[in-house]
């Protein structure tokens, strides 16, 4: 089973490798959900983060025949991923088009009446952070990767990786507190 | 392992996960680190409710149809590159068109001594650089693909001019590619009509120019 899942793996890094369309398809039914996610948290839009996704696969498909054999592919794919998004976020900002979007604006892209409340103030707060740790936070509490997979994603060592999410968990929590977010009746 | 107020940030930080069960187990006896630890955690449990999904079925065909582009473009870029050795090459031939005009003007003059003509020096030279028999040849070789070049052309053109997409637009980019190059060789040839190597040079031109046009109709009929 083991044997046959890295074979697998090799056929699908050697297609994604040679630029076969079949492998690309492969990798975006495998990840194109997280990616989504990760990219529309950073961005703060599902269309936007939809372009990054696509931006990503290009870039892949651009740099597929240097992709170094051994790597993960699904981690550079993502480390890809981040960057177009990072380099989206920049562009907003040389254009001037005014701030990012605010944490509210965030917030209110998405809120419904289902939404928890400690939920909505998160997503305010989490847009307050800065990029790296925001990104941390995004991969390992939201998305599930172990530090291992979101240090090699962010291009960090692993315990770089410990303190980005240290220091995120930290501010948000603060943050949250103080906003009587955790317990909405002792605010009051 | 014991754990005290103080080594909260610590056990926070993830370094030791020992450290952290053993202030899971302190803050069973202290209010402060216990309240503490239920905000860290319910930061983690409402982070995961930020994962996001919706449906966007669009995407996949829409990144699949870029990366079918690119490798449209991929395609074209290998003759491209042949292209650009041609122009890299042309200096080197520029310097051994140099070197050739100059070999024939030391066996010109060197025993010239300025009163016989050149021109009939030029009949009797036993090796000129290129004999009258491969100059027709070389001569009928290039009306033939010019011929063939323009007959090509003529149906080309009308959809080179509106070329839009990336495939149309990089035959384009290389038909100029070829162009400059074959505008320069034939610069060259002017200064040394007998130089056989420049005039093999813009055959060879021509047939690639030939090449590929020929794609590019097989690529617009298909």
């Amino acid at each position: 089973m083991g044997s046959r899942n890295r074979t697998g793996e090799e056929n699908l890094v050697e297609g994604f490798r040679q630029g076969s369309l079949p492998a690309f398809e492969r990798l975006y039914a495998l990840h194109g959900d997280r990616m989504k996610s990760i990219a529309a948290n950073l961005l703060g839009s599902t269309a936007d983060a939809e372009d990054a996704v696509q931006e990503a696969f290009l870039k892949a498909y651009r740099g597929a025949a240097g992709f170094r054999s051994g790597a993960a592919v699904a981690t550079w794919l993502f480390r890809i991923l981040v960057n177009a998004c990072y380099d989206q976020l920049r562009a907003r900002r040389r254009r001037a088009e005014g701030p990012l979007p605010s944490p509210d604006e965030l917030g209110a892209s998405r809120a419904s009446e289902n939404d928890h409340p400690l939920r909505l103030a998160l997503e305010s707060a989490l847009a307050g952070l800065p990029e790296r740790e925001r990104t941390a936070f995004l991969l390992c509490e939201v998305e599930g990767f172990s530090h291992r997979e979101a240090s090699e994603i962010l291009d960090v060592p692993e315990a770089t990786s410990r303190t980005l999410l240290y220091r995120a968990k930290r501010q948000l929590q603060r943050g949250l507190s103080a906003s009587g977010a955790f317990r909405p009746a002792e605010a009051t | 392992m014991k754990a005290e107020c103080r080594d909260l940030e610590r056990a926070l930080s993830g370094d030791d996960p020992s450290l952290l069960a053993a202030l899971e187990a302190h803050a069973l006896s202290c209010s402060s680190c216990a309240r503490e630890l239920a905000d860290w955690n319910a930061v983690s449990s409402a982070a995961r409710s930020l994962h996001q999904e919706w449906s966007s079925p669009a995407l996949w065909p829409r990144i699949h149809q870029r990366l079918a582009e690119e490798s449209q473009l991929d395609a074209g870029r290998a003759p491209r590159a042949r292209a650009s050795s041609w122009t890299r090459l042309l200096p080197a031939m520029a310097i051994a068109a140099l070197f050739a005009i100059a070999t024939a003007g030391l066996l010109v003059f060197r025993n010239a001594g300025g009163r016989e003509p050149l021109v009939s020096h030029w009949q009797t030279t036993k090796d000129p650089l290129l004999e009258a028999r491969a100059v027709d040849e070389v001569e009928s070789a290039e009306r033939t693909y010019l011929s063939s070049i323009e007959n090509l052309s003529r149906l080309a053109q009308p959809r080179l001019a509106g070329a839009t997409s990336p495939v149309l637009m990089n035959y384009r980019e290389k038909l100029d590619v070829l162009d400059s190059a074959i505008t320069e060789l034939k610069a060259s040839i002017e200064q040394n009509r007998y130089n056989t190597h420049l005039r093999r040079e813009l055959l060879a031109i021509y047939k690639e120019k030939q090449q590929t046009l020929q794609n590019l109709m097989k690529e617009v009929k298909s």
